[in-house]
């Protein structure tokens, strides 16, 4: 039964890999590598670590998959197109490249010894976690690091570069009026926008007193 | 033969779980629309069957039958394949749920009310619960129409963004409970006459719960990725009869989903207050008693959904996305803050 289940979901993991390569459209080739981490998941169960199958369906199929699919979305990347192979010499180097891992494999699995581990309850939550916490301190806490150091360095990436004056400041969802719109005078060295959050505010904080006259606009 | 038996025991489980499923999602749209119309000063539908009660059978029948309009320019494996994510998602989360104790039978003898009970039902919960933003996204992208991606988009940024803050509001009763197993979370609260509920112990985090559980299912005042007026009709825009039933249902089967997290691990489960005293543990007419406390309970927080629907506004979407990441995911944090030391002081574990 187990066998069954094994040759199923590795199988399942098989086909969806390839596929992830053999698709031409990158959003059917982010679907096919959901479908290898839910077969992944499957796998951990069978090997009694119902944890870090749950968790692999959480972080890997939930959350990472769903930033690539937002990238393709976001950035439409278009359907691949037949081309001719260039460097057409890594194709026999692939195939002689993969026929050594099968090698390699096939030796461990008829000659190298090893025995199964005899713990049945190591891949279950309440083990984990006192390790987590105790044992793994600090490979846990270095996790921890590593994860800041990445946001960080997605915010500071991400950040607007400093061409806007010290006097301008961005909030989302309040209105932004650039200077030149309401005072055509303005130079466009300083780009000057300024926060407001009503048009007669930001009248108000430029010093024109009636918006609706036109002939105070135009000076 | 004894496994035979089990995994048949099995299958009607999941068929009884699915028809109660379906007949009470079914209904909760017949309730809403009723209730939204006494609340804004209308009566709902009333004329098929008596107040209304076959009206959701007349509406399957008109899914089925209406014409089934598929846009010409649209991916048709991930159009076809967007829908069934996400009535998936939302109905594999049923099987978890305990709706009632153990309870001894006749015939077949001792039998569980919960369909698989295993150690990471709460993760597993979690887990497919972020499988169901595929199913909004891909819907939104493979229409082919600039209304359904923006409201796909934004549907599931909206839901990655509240996915945290619900994930964190869980933590203080698995803190109380010191599990992940939603069986064991509801013994935990059988102590006390069935009154020890664990939402007197962690109260901010059902509030947070509360909230991020109804901007995760995309309701009022959460809706905006979904609204009439502003998106067309978000990402199912382009979808027709039945695709578009599935959505619907899977929206509503996420709400029974929530609602049945809810009760199970704020409200007691199938705990009814002095229930055991009364009936006496492991007797029928006590797993009877427990289960319809369980559904009252349920159909309790399904009418706090329409409730709040009739009656707030929406939030627009940046208010929306700001209000998760920097007041719903702070409370969290703060409300495990609040449930650790309360542990450590009073429980001394």
């Amino acid at each position: 039964m187990l066998v069954l289940l094994f040759i199923l979901f590795g199988g399942l993991a098989i086909g969806c890999a390839i596929n992830v390569v053999a698709q031409r459209n990158p959003l059917y080739c982010a679907i096919s590598l959901i479908g290898v981490f839910m077969s992944l998941a499957s796998l951990y169960l069978m090997l009694a670590a119902p944890f870090i199958a749950a968790v692999q369906v959480i972080v890997y199929a939930g959350a990472i998959m769903v930033l690539v699919v937002f990238v393709i979305m976001l950035l439409n990347v278009e359907q691949e197109e037949k081309r001719r192979i260039r460097m057409g010499f890594l194709v026999p180097a692939a195939i002689a490249l993969a026929a050594a891992l099968i090698a390699e494999v096939s030796f461990l699995l008829a000659f190298v010894d090893s025995e199964p581990l005899q713990r049945s309850d190591i891949g279950l939550t309440r083990s984990i976690g006192p390790a987590l916490f105790t044992q793994y301190l600090l490979p846990f806490e270095i996790t921890s690091i590593l994860l800041l150091m990445a946001i960080v360095g997605a915010m500071t990436l991400a950040r607007r570069t400093g061409e806007l004056s010290p006097r301008a400041r961005v909030v989302p969802g309040d209105q932004m009026l650039a200077l030149s719109e309401i005072d055509p005078t303005t130079s466009h060295e300083e780009p000057g926008t300024i926060e407001a959050h009503t048009t007669s505010e930001a009248a108000r904080v430029l010093g024109i007193t009636d918006l609706r006259d036109q002939t105070k606009r135009d000076k | 033969m004894d496994q035979v038996l089990d995994i048949i025991l099995r299958f009607v489980a999941i068929t009884v779980v699915f028809v109660v499923v379906l007949l009470v999602v079914a209904y909760t749209v017949l309730a809403e629309r009723r209730i939204l119309g006494f609340i804004q000063g209308r009566l709902g539908p009333n004329r098929v069957g008596y107040g209304g009660s076959l009206q959701p059978f007349a509406d399957l029948l008109k899914f089925i039958l209406k014409e089934d309009i598929v846009p010409d320019k649209s991916t048709r494996f991930v159009y076809f394949l967007a829908p069934v994510i996400a009535t998936m998602a939302a109905l594999m989360t049923m099987i978890v749920y305990p709706f009632g104790p153990e309870v001894t039978l006749p015939v077949i003898g001792s039998i569980q009310l919960v369909v698989a009970r295993f150690d990471v039902a709460l993760l597993y919960v979690l887990g497919i619960t972020s499988l169901g933003v595929y199913g909004i996204a891909l819907a939104g992208w493979s229409s082919n129409n600039k209304y359904s991606l923006m409201g796909g988009l934004r549907s599931s940024a909206q839901m990655i963004s509240y996915e945290l803050a619900l994930g964190l509001s869980l933590i203080g009763p698995i803190m109380l409970a010191g599990s992940l197993d939603l069986g064991q979370i509801v013994e935990v609260q059988s102590a006390w006459h069935g009154t020890r509920w664990l939402i007197i112990f962690a109260p901010f985090s059902f509030i947070t719960y509360l909230i991020a559980a109804i901007a995760e299912t995309n309701r009022v005042p959460f809706d905006l990725p979904e609204a009439e007026t502003e998106l067309v009709a978000g990402f199912h825009t382009e979808y027709s009869a039945m695709k578009f039933a599935l959505f619907f249902l899977a929206e509503y089967i996420n709400m029974f989903t929530v609602s049945m997290l809810a009760t199970t691990l704020f409200l007691g489960g199938w705990n009814v207050p002095f229930a055991d005293v009364v009936f006496g543990r492991g007797t029928f007419l006590f797993a009877l008693v427990s289960v319809i406390g369980f559904l009252l309970k349920v159909i309790f927080f399904l009418f706090l959904y329409i409730w709040i629907r009739g009656t707030l506004p929406r939030f627009r979407f940046d208010q929306l996305m700001s209000f998760g990441w920097k007041f719903l995911l702070p409370l969290a944090l703060f409300s495990i803050f609040v449930t650790a030391t309360a542990i450590f002081f009073f429980i001394g574990k």
